[in-house]
């Protein structure tokens, strides 16, 4: 059966998933989601898919998931033979599911200025801009250190789904207004990730590095 | 009002600009661009395209030259306008010219000098080999208080000098720290932290040096 996904071209969140279904070479079905301006996502119609009322959604099988970090979580669990984008290994796994975490918790800070700015979110832009920063700190720290170490990735020698999940609005920080020049590590990363086969951009983000 | 005095700033770590990529930083209140063509020594420019004005720390660098994200206007070393995509077969105009800055390598450290009439030598910090990259650290404080917070950090019994305006020496236990001080704006500075000596061969110990770093960050930033 077909993996079908509840895709809006302009989300970052979308974007994770359709990064690691490129990666993992899987065909899917696209069910575009009009968020805006129609505000689909928030419709009677589409909370009876997803009563949080937000994107993406993915359907597998009989299996419905919501959440970007959960999502990836099942596509590499299911169809990753390497193992490589969720490694198992015990000094490996937690690591992975905590920079997962921080993915869908502190960095989505820098989700909020972008969907201030570029949609006209009605919310405190400052706090926002300070949040997504603390995270961007947070985040080059741990990069600065792996590149100290002869690292490349979030975790271990290979990208993981932690790396797919922080890419997305890291690389989009500028459409809320957000600079990196304070993390050089952080943007030699993303830098790697988008030379990496299979990469593939989307609108705010360069298809050159 | 952005200032452009006669003198020399780090800007980055010389391991941290990448072959091929174009970087953004803000000294004084003044982008720039700092690249690297797939190889050879970094460059700063004025961080703006003369065509439409686009940020060039936004471009990528192809065939050695760094091209506007914008419209893919092509600029050499040196500046000159090589290549306009719209119009491949016109020799762009020799009056078409990034805004180039003096730039140079230095203890492992990118240093610019932004005046029009740069004439101060570089901060002098003995010999140029031997330096390895620690990290760059950026302080949400101004630079005077960034001084002040270097001179009363605990560098385990390391004592600072300042070498100039832009640069201080710290000597801990046979360890020499050179940390590069950038001023990015009124409210935020930049340290570019290079070591020479035993203690900085291997990784776990620039490791820690870098964990040590971020706690001279928190404690600035922790002073009002």
């Amino acid at each position: 059966m077909a993996i079908k996904l509840y895709d809006y071209s302009l989300s970052g969140s979308c974007y994770k998933v359709r990064l690691l279904l490129g990666f993992l070479d899987l065909e899917y079905e696209r069910h575009p989601i009009g968020f805006y301006p129609e505000r689909e996502h928030r419709t009677e119609t589409f909370r009876a898919i997803n009563p949080l009322g937000q994107i993406p959604v993915l359907e597998d099988d009989g299996i419905r998931l919501r959440d970007a970090q959960a999502i990836l979580c099942h596509l590499a669990n299911k169809y990753d033979m390497s193992g490589l984008w969720l490694p198992r290994a015990p000094e490996l796994y937690g690591l992975v599911m905590m920079w997962l975490m921080f993915a869908g918790g502190e960095l989505m800070a820098a989700s909020a200025a972008r969907l201030h700015d570029l949609l006209g979110y009605d919310l405190d832009i400052e706090t926002a801009r300070r949040n997504a920063h603390a995270a961007f700190r947070i985040l080059d720290d741990h990069l600065t250190r792996r590149e100290i170490e002869g690292g490349t990735w979030i975790v271990g020698d290979h990208p993981t789904i932690a790396d797919v999940a922080c890419f997305p609005y890291t690389a989009l920080s500028n459409d809320g207004g957000i600079g990196l020049e304070d993390y050089p590590a952080l943007r030699n990363w993303l830098r790697s990730f988008m030379h990496l086969p299979k990469f593939d951009a989307m609108s705010g983000i360069s298809e050159f590095a | 009002m952005a200032e452009r005095p006669d003198r020399w700033i780090g800007v980055a770590l010389d391991r941290q600009i990448k072959p091929g990529s174009s970087n953004p930083a803000i000294v004084g209140g003044n982008a720039i661009a700092v690249w690297r063509a797939e190889k050879g020594p970094a460059n700063v420019w004025e961080d703006r395209c003369p065509h439409r004005g686009m940020r060039l720390s936004f471009g990528f660098v192809r065939d050695g030259m760094l091209r506007c994200i914008y419209h893919g206007w092509g600029y050499e070393l040196g500046g000159h306008c090589a290549s306009i995509p719209a119009h491949p077969d016109l020799a762009p105009p020799k009056t078409i010219c990034a805004n180039v800055y003096r730039s140079e390598e230095r203890y492992g450290i990118i240093w610019t000098n932004l005046s029009e009439s740069p004439n101060a030598p570089l901060p002098d910090a003995g010999p140029d080999q031997g330096w390895q990259s620690i990290r760059s650290v950026y302080v949400a404080r101004q630079v005077a208080a960034v001084k002040g917070g270097l001179a009363s950090f605990d560098w385990g019994g390391g004592r600072v000098e300042e070498i100039g305006e832009g640069a201080a020496l710290v000597n801990a236990g046979g360890l020499s720290l050179l940390i590069a001080i950038q001023p990015v704006d009124e409210s935020k500075t930049g340290l570019h932290v290079v070591a020479k000596g035993e203690g900085a061969k291997d990784a776990k110990a620039r490791l820690a040096w870098a964990s040590r770093l971020e706690r001279l960050r928190g404690s600035i930033e922790a002073q009002s």
